[in-house]
């Protein structure tokens, strides 16, 4: 009962993260489809499982959490909002002169960001420096990376994938956000399958989950570290754009004023400022 | 740009067999060559790396391959490929910045700007570096591309569309600066995206009694040595202006030709000075900030006259 309670307040504030990327949309051009893929994964990391402090965004004893698909920022920003970082006012200043809200993820400005991304093939390499510093200081943080799909072409990725299951960095987790659209269908453009064998055959502990299943993505977060002595990866496979009709399968949207408030009102969170909490 | 670009590759790719095209998901570039020639279009997904590689690959078979990637990523992540594979190699590359030149992508994040493209592709040895300010330009760059031997890369800004005068079009040379505008005072030097702010300020500073002359130095590599040296005899200053570090790129190319020819001639270089743009804006509000813009070329020219 508590558990079901739980996941359904989990769900609710995956579904505030959607609004909140709608609004964004409503306002300037934004990366609609790989935000809305990722907002169940956030909702889960932010509101279950990473430790961190919103009043003292750089603690030594937080879980880093490196956005490496750095242009979903918009999900990001409305985790982080959501989250304590700073008000949830502040979203809707995306991109306007000197906000904290930026286009690519961008840790100068933004409040809880650890990493400036937006390049793709970043964010595993640094998640792999952060897990060893972390061992260095025999501390316990967790480091996790979200990569996109279409991300994972860049073979940067798979020089860290490497590195990490090689220096068995336990704390390290990859999240890969498997939507199976990048600008175009992935798997047209340049197959990544079999994935999860890929991640295996470098020697990550694996599991390939439903990315909107919230119990699912709570149950996966709770079991980490899947094996001792080895970095975890998670296939989420989701669906680009989910829970926003006019956003399945799209890279970026701009909506106009009633296509925002449908959308909002897809979601169940039509109305106003779509309340706050 | 993607268009005229595609439009202009498919009619090059008829006359001559060895032209084809690799993608790295930018594929708009190359939907018109596929469509005419499935087999010469290639799509390597989001690997630069990879991209540059397979483009030297290709043309150590005798094949004349154009490589498209994102301005910024396609001049940083592979710049050793580049180097090596292409310039050391001495393949016949040409590789294309096919979104994102300058500070176009502005508030959305450093990462995102190409303030170094003219820098990094100046340093490959027999690199020629060509910045397009419109359609006629992007399709004359194309097919000088196709048409000379050696590696080339032509950096297609998208930020001034249907931007030079109609007399201006009927010239285009690599290595030769078109004169936009004639004057004696000062010479404004500029490219791409900064065209419109060199003759926006060219009008100001005329009211003011400024008569200012505009150079599009399209080719940044070869630098047009012989238009920078006409400009240091003849007016008393010359400003560059380049959505780039000052380091480098238009303002260095500039600088170096008139240093080692002794000129004496002063110059001001308008860009980013050694800093990234980090600041959340509009575009207009990022290039106002970092003193991209005619104002701050009218500002230079006047604190020093
Ligand atoms: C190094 C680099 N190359 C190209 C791009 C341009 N780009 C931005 S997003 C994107 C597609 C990303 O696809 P994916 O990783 O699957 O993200 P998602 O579909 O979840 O948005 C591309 C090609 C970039 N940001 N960085």
């Amino acid at each position: 009962m508590a558990r079901d309670e739980r996941i359904a307040e989990l769900e609710e504030k995956a579904r505030r993260i959607r609004a909140h990327v709608v609004r964004i949309a409503g306002m300037s051009d934004c990366h609609t489809g790989g935000s809305l893929s990722i907002a169940d994964m956030l909702a889960g990391l932010y509101f279950h499982t990473l430790r961190v402090d919103p009043g003292l965004p750089g603690w030594e004893g937080r879980d880093y959490f490196i956005l490496s698909k750095g242009h979903c920022v918009p999900a990001l920003d409305a985790a982080l909002a959501m989250r304590g970082f700073f008000p949830e006012d502040a979203l809707t200043t995306h991109l306007q002169l000197d906000s904290i809200i930026s286009g690519h993820a961008c840790a100068r400005v933004t409040p809880g960001i650890d990493v400036s991304t937006g390049s793709l093939g970043h964010g595993l390499s640094i998640g792999v420096g952060l897990a060893l510093g972390v061992r260095m200081d025999g501390a316990a943080n967790r480091v996790f990376v979200m990569i996109g799909d279409g991300e994972l072409q860049e073979g940067s990725n798979w020089e860290a994938a490497m590195a990490g299951a090689h220096h068995k960095l336990e704390g390290l987790v990859a999240i890969v956000d498997r939507n199976m659209y990048q600008t175009g269908p992935t798997e047209e453009m340049m197959a990544l399958e079999p994935l999860a064998d890929k991640w295996r055959a470098f020697g990550w502990a694996t599991r390939v989950i439903d990315g909107h299943d919230m119990a699912q993505i709570v149950e996966t977060l709770d079991a980490l570290p899947f094996e001792k002595g080895r970095p975890s990866a998670i296939v989420s496979r989701t669906e680009k754009g989910h829970g926003v009709s006019m956003s399945i399968h799209q890279h970026m949207n701009r909506f106009d004023e009633a296509q925002t408030a449908t959308m909002l009102a897809e979601l169940g969170q039509g109305g106003g400022e779509g309340g706050r909490n | 740009m993607a268009k005229w670009f595609g439009d202009v590759l498919v009619e090059l790719a008829r006359q001559d067999p060895r032209i084809c095209g690799v993608s790295c998901d930018c594929w708009g570039f190359l939907g018109a060559l596929a469509a005419a020639f499935p087999e010469r279009a290639v799509e390597i997904g989001i690997a630069e790396q990879n991209l540059i590689g397979v483009a030297a690959g290709l043309a150590a078979r005798g094949k004349t391959p154009f490589a498209i990637g994102m301005n910024p990523f396609v001049t940083m992540r592979c710049f050793e490929q580049i180097r090596t594979d292409v310039g050391y190699g001495c393949r016949n590359v040409k590789v294309v910045g096919g979104y994102g030149g300058g500070i176009g992508y502005a508030g959305w994040g450093c990462t995102h700007h190409a303030m170094e493209e003219m820098a990094l592709m100046r340093l490959v040895p027999t690199m020629t570096v060509v910045m397009p300010a419109d359609a006629y330009e992007t399709e004359m760059a194309t097919r000088a591309a196709a048409t000379t031997e050696g590696p080339f890369y032509i950096s297609l800004s998208g930020a001034t569309m249907a931007f030079m005068p109609p007399e201006a079009r009927r010239t285009f040379h690599v290595g030769k600066a078109v004169t936009l505008r004639e004057g004696s005072d000062v010479t404004i030097v500029a490219v791409g995206p900064t065209l419109p702010d060199a003759m926006t300020a060219a009008e100001i500073l005329t009211r003011k009694g400024v008569s200012a002359r505009v150079l599009n130095m399209h080719t940044v590599k070869p630098a047009d040595r012989e238009a920078i040296l006409a400009a240091a005899r003849q007016t008393r200053l010359i400003v560059t202006i380049e959505e780039h570090t000052v380091i480098g790129g238009l303002g260095g190319a500039v600088g170096e030709v008139l240093a080692e020819a002794g000129a004496g001639t002063p110059l001001k270089r308008l860009g980013l000075q050694d800093v990234f743009a980090c600041m959340v804006g509009r575009y207009e509000d990022v290039r106002e900030r970092f003193g991209i813009s005619a104002n701050a070329v009218v500002e230079a020219v006047m604190r020093q006259a």
